[in-house]
């Protein structure tokens, strides 16, 4: 059986230069298209220069800086991080958090869970579960003491973590995670 | 979800990118420019995959760049309007022994360019060219005059 | 930041590398040095991204190369020397019938691909090859004898 090819004749259909020579050019759509590359460009730029300034993470714009007012807690944390990629959260212990050659820290529930918390050193004697976090408790000598947790957040957002020694005044921070 | 999203995001991004970065590819690809466009698919291509190397992951991501592919096609054969955005029209470079100075200036084409192509086809000189045309694919197509052939 | 750097020094240095491998890869690209480009780009690639698999990581890179590309397209054009430092000059190869040896050992060309380009055009022997030129992308043109066609 022959099969019915549908067809259509051929027309004229690209415009042409000079009524010779079928080019279909629209130079009109061109300088548009360059005008808006100019643009594109320009922000391109702006998009790069932010980023060594750090507004996407990475960067000295990012680092972040936080002490809470009875000088237990002395946090350095990056304001903006980045989705899978490893960072340092330190916290600096002053001399009125250690009690009885320890020291205690709770970490809310979002540091564990977002910000993705892969190990904390130096090691925690004992990591007790509960009241939205975890607390730690790390052997101390004296003071300043530290400690560091190395994040890689899981998603993708903005989370609000804090910090406390048991009894002493509680720091939270906000922290942007970038895709 | 997020290897779909991922994959359809690049693609995107990818398409832009070389559309913008310029209309050089092709015949007058120069080695590095083979280079440029591995180097950007590379980059693109560490967070379509990240940490989850699973083959799940690289089947789902492969089939919504596919897909991705094919929508942009039919967009493209449906309305002439989007197909210009992404490929751009051809433009006349020489015609009837005049240069389009602008176009050539912010194409990056030059009268080496030309030249190249034209040897290409075994023209001699610059002043045999009655018409050189730099297509949609970065193709300069030289049209010999038709006294000196 | 760091990406940014790397991108940067990763663009610069393979532009160096590929001009330094000689214009062989192009038109003539053969399987040995598409592996080639490929091995050269992915090193680069996993230097550049490091252990930051996220989008903003990717964007941000691919973005830089295509400033860096930009930068040196238009460095090409506007100062021809450039231009000649990084993307190199026609090179004659056949010259009425005389093998330009020294410029065909150092580009390492052969005979063979000169007879693979006039094929190409319908040119069967050599004697009817009255120009071939070795074009900056890497392809070679020829032009033929007048008689010959």
């Amino acid at each position: 059986m022959p099969v019915n090819v549908p067809t259509k004749p051929v027309e004229d259909t690209v415009p042409k230069v000079n009524d010779e020579v079928a080019v279909g050019s629209d130079l009109e759509f061109q300088y548009r298209w360059w005008k808006f590359e100019r643009i594109v460009w320009t922000f391109f730029l702006l998009i790069v220069i932010a980023d060594v300034l750090g507004v996407f993470g990475r960067g000295p714009l990012a680092k972040a800086h936080a002490r809470s007012k009875d000088g237990t807690i002395d946090l350095q944390y990056e304001r903006v991080e980045r989705f899978s990629t490893p960072s340092i959260m330190t916290v600096k212990f002053g001399p009125n958090a250690i009690r009885d050659g320890k020291i205690q820290l709770w970490v809310s529930q979002s540091v564990i869970k977002q910000l993705g918390n892969q190990r904390v050193v130096p090691q925690p004697l004992i990591s007790t579960v509960g009241q939205d976090g975890i607390l730690y408790t790390f052997p101390a000598a004296s003071a300043p003491a530290s400690a560091s947790f190395a994040l890689e957040p899981s998603s993708p957002g903005v989370f609000d973590f804090a910090l406390q020694v048991p009894g002493a005044e509680r720091l939270s921070a906000r922290v942007y995670v970038m895709p | 979800m997020g290897g779909a999203l991922r994959g359809i995001f690049g693609y995107c991004f990818l398409v832009f990118m070389t559309r913008i970065v310029g209309r050089r590819p092709g015949k007058q690809m120069e080695p590095f420019e083979f280079v440029l466009i591995f180097f950007m698919g590379g980059i693109t291509l560490t967070p379509m995959v990240g940490d989850d190397r699973s083959i799940s992951n690289a089947f789902i991501t492969i089939m919504s760049i596919a897909l991705t592919h094919f929508l942009m096609a039919w967009l493209k054969q449906v309305s002439p309007g989007f197909g210009r955005i992404v490929d751009g029209t051809p433009l006349v470079l020489f015609e009837k022994g005049k240069r389009h100075i602008e176009t050539m200036k912010k194409m990056r084409v030059s009268d080496a360019d030309v030249m190249t192509a034209a040897r290409n086809k075994g023209i001699t000189s610059l002043d045999q060219i009655e018409y050189a045309i730099l297509e949609r694919n970065g193709q300069i197509v030289v049209l010999q005059s038709e006294d000196s052939q | 930041m760091a990406t940014i750097i790397h991108a940067v020094l990763g663009y610069i240095f393979l532009l160096l590398s590929v001009r330094v491998l000689s214009r062989r890869p192009g038109a003539q690209l053969t399987l040995f040095e598409f592996v080639l480009i490929f091995l050269m780009g992915g090193v680069i690639i996993l230097a550049t991204m490091g252990d930051d698999h996220s989008e903003t990581n990717a964007v941000c890179a691919v973005l830089v190369v295509g400033l860096m590309h930009r930068l040196v397209s238009y460095v090409k054009s506007r100062f021809p020397r450039w231009d000649e430092w990084l993307d190199g000059v026609p090179l004659v190869l056949l010259e009425q019938g005389k093998w330009q040896t020294d410029v065909m050992n150092k580009m390492r060309v052969q005979d063979t691909d000169v007879m693979a380009a006039a094929r190409e055009q319908g040119v069967r022997t050599l004697e009817q090859i009255k120009y071939a030129v070795l074009e900056r992308n890497g392809s070679i043109s020829i032009i033929q004898e007048k008689k010959s066609q």
